[in-house]
């Protein structure tokens, strides 16, 4: 497994140096056009990997760039284009080897420390030419044609179903790009392959799939649980002397957190007696129609797990508005409860949320001053600019880990983690690329360092907690770490990868109350 | 929970019980007692911990190349396996407060070098440390406990989950073929559902299993006649049982030699016997969801699908119909061994699996989240 270890650093390496050499391309393409011919460079620059975008034949034959690109353009197969001029051609071919030149820079001296066999440099391969994709698409010399070409050859390279982890990743890159292209110009509604990610329903996929793969999400990686539990152990310390406990879970989903937190419940030895649960869940307004059933079928489900182990319970349910809002006056509140918020978000399985919503949802929790807010969420490297090439290629690595950990504890079942990539992961990089395309130059920032900014206050993690997360992550592969990071943040990780960061907040004591 | 734990209210009521200690000649502090332990002096304790992170730190460090390292006349291997060890568990949660009760006390290290008397206050320290290392250590052990009973309560929260997504699942297939055709007899099942039952078969053929080396490690050979056998003549369908199924589980767990997948049941950890033969998506949604329940014998019920239409319906039936299994979670607390879903761990934690945990599944059966 060290193919893709290797191209994690390479690519961490790789996004300096684009950085870096963003600020110059400019003089390093017009050195390279008087400098040196498309034939000399060619046979200088093996690297970017021109062999790959035509048949050999044909670039024996000619090497004429330009006639190379043609031939490309011209075979594409179901890709609809007009016709392209001769002026367009030329321009994508200028800044196809724009792109490429001032990459191959960086290419070649990556290469030197890398050692290649054949599915590393296949991968490599495949990153660079993801990332000349995402330049084209975005860059300097925005060229969606060239956009389109590079996409082409990518998506004869890979596919979700088969190959290398690399290839599959590359694949739902490779698609995700394309719905970018295409949806570019206007709303992003392309329905391609995996359906429009940024406002991913299971709906494309039969229940019993999401399922499947939901089950085989939490067998073969920590993600689920580590957020679950580590919440849940928050949770238990915070009313270990309460006798009515009320839980406001932003995003319940099939409500699987509650079952663990049922069950350390009823079976604590010391203090008051079982206490009494509530849950209210959060549905979705208005839009959606299905919410509210798996919202119920979720709330019948827990009742009657909880009836099954003898803890008192009852299950609410509260709309959001049709904007998915959250309004405070909506929920019903019993003086005496210890208030829990519960924000579950971006687990892997999790659908994507926006942020207006969760932002309403947490600081209108901020006004019923909770005991407890439990935070999970996706743990994003602050971008150091706001550009799109840049969180493409931090976008890559991150789920390149993902996929790594899955793979890493599962080697053999290639099937099962298609399925949860299909399902999961896929839908979800069409949909965290298409908000980074979407946001470009916007900065974005944590949940966490949100909640600290409106006024919560940071909890710290208990050992009981952080020696859970230690536990739970034993029975995974070594890959994973957990790193307690301030006192009050748990971060999983996978290598040297941070994907989640879990944290617990209270509101501040009720005199500095100044909202 | 977790914070009941009390500290001793003051550390000044164990002077009074502590024995005497006498001061060796090599600077050894030994307790008077007929069997005398050392007192590990902070002094001593630096020079533990200097040869500690000379060897490369506590989890390369061995007794004996410390020993040889620190080269104290009188430390013996004993000494130092205990200390190591405390040292090992209490490192990482401790850090600070060893840091803090050295700094503290590092104004009496003169005082000890001459007088034995001293070696109260640091054995307070000391002890105090050790104090604090075992309760971390019951801690630690508790949240073990805890984390096994927290992750089979999701595991059978989710097998609830999956086993109404099959039925559902089979209620859409079935709509068509056969409805009312079921009347609780798998043999007419076999009639009807075709394409089904064809898959399980597959998923039951023991090439599949060869196949997917992981299981052998676990799996007596007989799994696979049991495997078949269940597949064959699986009892009739008791309508009101949430999971006629378990059957299957109920053989595998009253096995001599537990495989993990047993626990997997409970706990939600069977990933490993998801086969790479598994045919999650060229057989379609029905064999994504009897997939992992034919490999691992347990999860997903297939006899949901074989109840067909009459039961569609019924799920609020089974969510009323089923007593609740009270004593259960006591049970699974009997084994507090996590064993490790990974292929490459678990091996050792299947052999030594407790029981218990097969035992309470095998009770469950009929509770829907039993």
């Amino acid at each position: 497994m060290t193919e893709l270890l290797m191209l994690s650093s390479a690519m961490e390496l790789e996004l300096d140096l684009d950085l870096d050499l963003s600020g110059c391309s400019t003089e390093t393409t017009s050195t390279t056009n008087t400098a040196i011919s498309p034939d000399q460079w060619y046979d200088w620059s093996p690297v970017v990997d021109w062999e790959s975008l035509a048949p050999i034949d044909q670039l024996a034959g000619g090497g004429d760039f330009h006639e190379l690109i043609e031939s490309m353009m011209e075979g594409r197969d179901g890709c609809e284009m007009d016709s392209p001029s001769s002026e367009t051609i030329e321009e994508a071919s200028n800044s196809c080897y724009t792109t490429t030149s001032s990459q191959s820079t960086d290419v070649t001296m990556l290469e030197e420390g890398v050692a290649s066999n054949g599915e590393d440099s296949k991968g490599l391969r495949l990153v660079h030419l993801l990332m000349a994709a995402a330049e084209a698409l975005t860059g300097a010399n925005k060229s969606r044609d060239l956009a389109r070409v590079i996409l082409v050859r990518l998506k004869e390279l890979v596919s979700p179903t088969d190959g290398t982890n690399m290839e599959r990743l590359a694949a739902y890159f490779t698609e995700a790009l394309q719905g970018l292209l295409e949806g570019a110009g206007g709303v992003s509604h392309s329905k391609h392959l995996f359906g429009n990610g940024s406002h991913r329903e299971h709906g494309h996929h039969p229940t019993t799939d999401v399922m499947a793969a939901f089950q085989l999400l939490q067998d073969m990686s920590p993600y689920v649980k580590f957020g679950h539990f580590t919440a849940n152990q928050a949770i238990l310390e915070a009313v270990a002397h309460d006798r009515r406990v009320h839980i406001v879970d932003y995003d319940i989903m099939e409500g699987i957190q509650w079952a663990s937190l049922m069950q350390a419940l009823v079976s604590r030895k010391d203090g008051p007696p079982t206490p009494h649960l509530r849950i209210t869940a959060l549905s979705r307004g208005g839009s959606c129609r299905r919410s509210i059933g798996t919202v119920q079928e979720t709330g019948r489900r827990l009742t009657a797990f909880a009836t099954s182990i003898g803890q008192p319970f009852s299950f609410h349910q509260c709309r959001l508005d049709s904007d998915e809002t959250f309004r405070p006056s909506a929920l019903k509140l019993v003086k005496g409860e210890a208030l829990v918020i519960n924000c579950m978000l971006n687990l892997p399985h999790f659908s994507y949320r926006s942020p207006d919503s969760i932002a309403s949802f947490l600081s209108g929790a901020k006004t019923l001053n909770p005991r407890l807010v439990t935070l999970v969420e996706e743990e994003v490297r602050p971008a150091r600019d706001g550009g799109f090439v840049a969180r493409f290629m931090d976008s890559l690595y991150h789920y390149s880990a993902v996929y790594d950990s899955l793979e890493a504890g599962f080697p053999m079942q290639s099937r099962a983690r298609e399925l949860v990539e299909r399902v999961f992961l896929g839908p979800r990089i069409a949909g965290s690329l298409a908000r980074i395309y979407r946001a470009q130059g916007e900065v974005g920032c944590s949940w966490w360092e949100w909640l600290g900014a409106i006024g919560f206050k940071p909890m710290p993690i208990s050992f009981a907690n952080h020696c859970q997360a230690k536990l739970l992550l034993g029975l995974f592969n070594d890959g994973y770490r957990v790193e307690e990071v301030a006192n009050h943040r748990l971060v999983l990780g996978w290598k040297s990868r941070s994907l989640l960061s879990a944290s617990i907040w209270t509101s501040p004591p009720q005199s500095d109350f100044a909202d | 929970m977790f914070q009941q734990h009390k500290k001793p209210s003051s550390m000044n009521s164990h002077e009074s019980h502590r024995p005497m200690c006498v001061q060796g000649d090599s600077g050894l502090v030994l307790t008077t007692d007929p069997k005398p332990r050392l007192r590990w002096t902070v002094e001593l304790h630096e020079r533990f911990v200097d040869a500690v992170t000379q060897l490369g730190g506590p989890d390369k460090a061995t007794p004996k190349t410390i020993m040889r390292v620190m080269g104290v006349k009188g430390l013996t291997l004993y000494h130092l396996k205990s200390h190591l060890q405390k040292f090992r568990l209490g490192k990482q949660p401790h850090k600070e407060f060893n840091d803090h009760s050295i700094k503290d006390h590092a104004s009496s290290l003169d005082l000890q070098r001459n007088s034995a008397s001293s070696s109260g206050i640091i054995g307070r320290s000391m002890n105090e440390m050790q104090m604090e290392v075992q309760r971390r250590l019951h801690e630690q052990l508790e949240v073990q406990k805890h984390l096994q009973l927290r992750i089979e309560a999701q595991g059978k929260y989710m097998q609830s989950i999956l086993e109404k997504a099959c039925q559902t699942l089979a209620g859409e297939n079935n709509m068509a073929a056969a409805a009312g055709s079921y009347k609780g007899n798998i043999g007419n099942n076999q009639g009807v559902n075709h394409a089904d039952m064809g898959n399980l078969k597959d998923f039951n053929s023991p090439l599949n299993f060869q196949s997917f080396q992981d299981l052998n490690i676990y799996g007596s050979g007989d799994h696979l006649d049991q495997l078949q056998q269940n597949s064959l003549d699986r009892p009739p369908l008791d309508h009101h049982s949430f999971m006629p199924n378990n059957d299957n589980i109920n053989c595998m767990g009253s096995k001599k030699r537990p495989s993990p997948y047993n626990s997997g049941n409970s706990s939600g950890k069977s990933p490993l016997i998801w086969s790479d033969d598994l045919r999650l998506q060229d057989l379609g949604t029905a064999a994504s969801c009897l997939g992992p329940q034919d490999d691992h014998q347990i999860q997903i019920a297939p006899p949901s699908i074989e109840r067909g239409t009459d039961q569609i319906e019924s799920i609020s039936d089974i969510y009323e119909s089923k007593p609740m299994i009270q004593g259960d979670e006591k049970k699974f607390e009997a084994g507090n061994k996590l064993e490790r879903p990974s292929p490459r761990r678990a091996p050792m934690g299947s052999e030594r699996m407790n029981p218990m945990i097969n035992a309470g599944v095998r009770q469950g059966r009929n509770s829907p989240f039993g």
